[in-house]
């Protein structure tokens, strides 16, 4: 216990504690509207998304920031405009853009000398490489995300539980796009921590757990955004005492949280809808 | 001739072997996957694959064996959360792709040569195919392939029509049950070639490529196969001029992969250009 105090104390470990509370809360909360708004899935392919805009940046020498917030937000208006019209089934063309952005992005980083230490980096994330730089970004993406979320929570709230009466108050299907982008934001931030396949468990899974305890869309903010900081905490902490992967350690906490709530919760009897 | 002269090369014939056997296998298990909408499930569970393969590494027992029951274990779990009604499948299915994927990647992390490894498990190595692998895939084609036409009209009954199928007695769970370990197979039998991430290109974008062409179920799997085939080809062809000639390494998976999404591209954007005419 005193070696792993000793571990944690160090400013490398500070610095990740921070960062992944700070990702793990703002994901959690704007998770809560991206799961009432059943748009998880699109989120895990926004993940995927971002990852030839990652490669892409790196190559250039730009911020990895900047290249999968271009490849994300280009994804996610091709995403908005194709689930409108009903002629193609949108799962089956997410799939197929999804998945050629994903080998895309493998393609690049194969041509590139030195690429497979960097694209385990990309995919599992490196939460130990985490510099004040990134904690900024971080912040500020928070603040902005969150005041988004406030000014328009009614909105959100209407729209995702009654989309005809949304429409028909003239709020139109734009409040979508803007959780979507409002995800790829926080998808950005948390992809650094823990890469672009596992980032959707921050999101998602949080803020599931968070509703199995509360119906109230602003409580359940609040406690997704504690679920997803502690899961963060806890990870790190496991992660750094058996030396294995910080992503997939805070991945499985936020999935061990989640189920011990559905038991304490007892909506496993089945009649409690998720 | 590039197209003909990169195949002198022994390995490069196993890998386009490998590589039309997979795309006959992915074109007709796609044309069905995309009749029932299940692109969201196929990637869930190209991800739910890598922990049973991470487990039989680690263990240095046969990757194969991990993989197939990994492969109808997580289809077996999915197609019972699928069919639950009181369930958000959508938040449900990622939140089971994701806890998996995690299992896998702390359990490669533990691995000495770790980045090296999940590159191989993540993307595969189809240069590194040899007749074992290639006689694995035509095993698991086998059954694949049987099951599918055994069962074909009832499947197509539930895609279409799963009130109807069910009210004429059908069980439709166990054929949702099917059709997702035939899907789990395929991801398994891709695993050495394109690997557990790039294996949902060769079984999506085939079937949607061929369903902007064709509404008739044969000549969809038809034009799936052989839109998988030629892609297969040019990708291998082409990742092996870039590499020989203009020293510039290009991994031939996702260059196969890139190679099928453009053609998708090429078509689609083709049908609406003449769809406005």
């Amino acid at each position: 216990m005193n070696a792993l105090w000793t571990t944690m104390s160090t400013p490398l470990m500070m610095r990740a504690l921070l960062e992944v509370v700070l990702v793990g809360a703002l994901a959690g909360a704007t998770g809560v509207h991206v799961v009432l708004r059943r748009q998880s899935f699109f989120t895990l392919a926004l993940s995927h998304a971002t990852f030839p805009g990652v490669v892409l940046a790196s190559i250039a020498g730009l911020s990895i920031f900047v290249g999968g917030l271009a490849f994300g937000l280009v994804f996610a208006v091709a995403v908005h405009l194709l689930s409108r019209q009903r002629a193609v089934d949108e799962t089956s063309v997410i799939g197929v853009l999804l998945a050629g952005a994903f080998a895309f992005g493998a393609l690049l980083q194969s041509a590139r000398p030195g690429g497979s230490r960097d694209l385990a980096a990309f995919l599992v994330g490196s939460i130990l490489t985490v510099t004040r730089h990134d904690i900024a970004i971080t912040v500020a993406v928070g603040v902005v995300v969150l005041l988004v979320v406030a000014a328009l929570h009614k909105e959100f709230i209407l729209t995702a539980f009654d989309s005809d009466l949304g429409a028909a108050m003239g709020y139109g299907r734009h409040l979508d796009l803007v959780v979507l982008i409002l995800a790829t934001v926080t998808l950005v931030v948390t992809i650094p921590v823990l890469g672009t396949v596992l980032s959707v468990a921050l999101v998602s899974v949080p803020a599931l757990t968070a509703r199995l305890w509360t119906d109230h869309v602003g409580t359940a903010m609040v406690f997704g955004a504690c679920i997803g900081a502690v899961s963060g905490i806890i990870g790190l902490v496991i992660s750094a005492q058996w030396r294995i992967a910080a992503g997939g350690a805070i991945a499985l906490s936020c999935s061990a949280l989640f189920l011990l709530s559905w038991l304490a919760t007892g909506q496993w009897r089945g009649d409690g809808a998720l | 001739m590039d197209l003909i002269n990169a195949f002198r090369a022994p390995f490069m014939q196993r890998a386009l072997v490998e590589m039309l056997l997979l795309s006959i296998l992915a074109g007709v298990v796609g044309v069905h996957v995309l009749l029932r909408r299940l692109a969201f499930v196929t990637d869930a569970l190209t991800h739910t694959v890598f922990p049973g393969l991470a487990i039989a590494f680690a263990l240095k027992a046969s990757l194969i064996g991990g993989a197939l029951v990994s492969a109808v274990f997580s289809a077996v779990l999915l197609t019972l959360i699928v069919s639950g009604r009181n369930v958000d499948h959508d938040a449900a299915l990622v939140a089971i792709t994701a806890s998996f994927f995690a299992v896998g990647v702390i359990i490669v992390s533990r691995s000495h040569s770790f980045t090296a490894d999940l590159n191989a498990l993540l993307f595969g190595r189809i240069l590194t195919v040899n007749r074992t692998a290639i006689i694995e895939t035509v095993a698991i084609g086998l059954v694949v392939l049987l099951a599918l036409t055994l069962f074909s009209k009832e499947l197509l009954f539930r895609a279409f029509d799963p009130d109807g199928a069910a009210a004429q007695g059908y069980r439709v769970v166990l054929l949702d049950l099917l059709l997702n370990v035939t899907v789990a197979l395929v991801v398994v039998a891709a695993l050495q070639a394109v690997g557990t991430l790039l294996v949902i290109t060769l079984i999506i974008t085939p079937a949607a490529l061929a369903r902007l062409i064709s509404s008739r179920i044969p000549t969809m799997m038809a034009i799936a196969c052989f839109a998988s085939a030629l892609s297969g080809w040019f990708g291998l062809a082409f990742s092996y001029r870039a590499s020989v000639r203009h020293n510039w390494r290009v991994a031939a998976g996702p260059a196969i992969t890139v190679t099928l999404t453009l053609a998708f591209v090429v078509v689609a954007a083709t049908r609406w250009l003449v769809g406005r005419r």
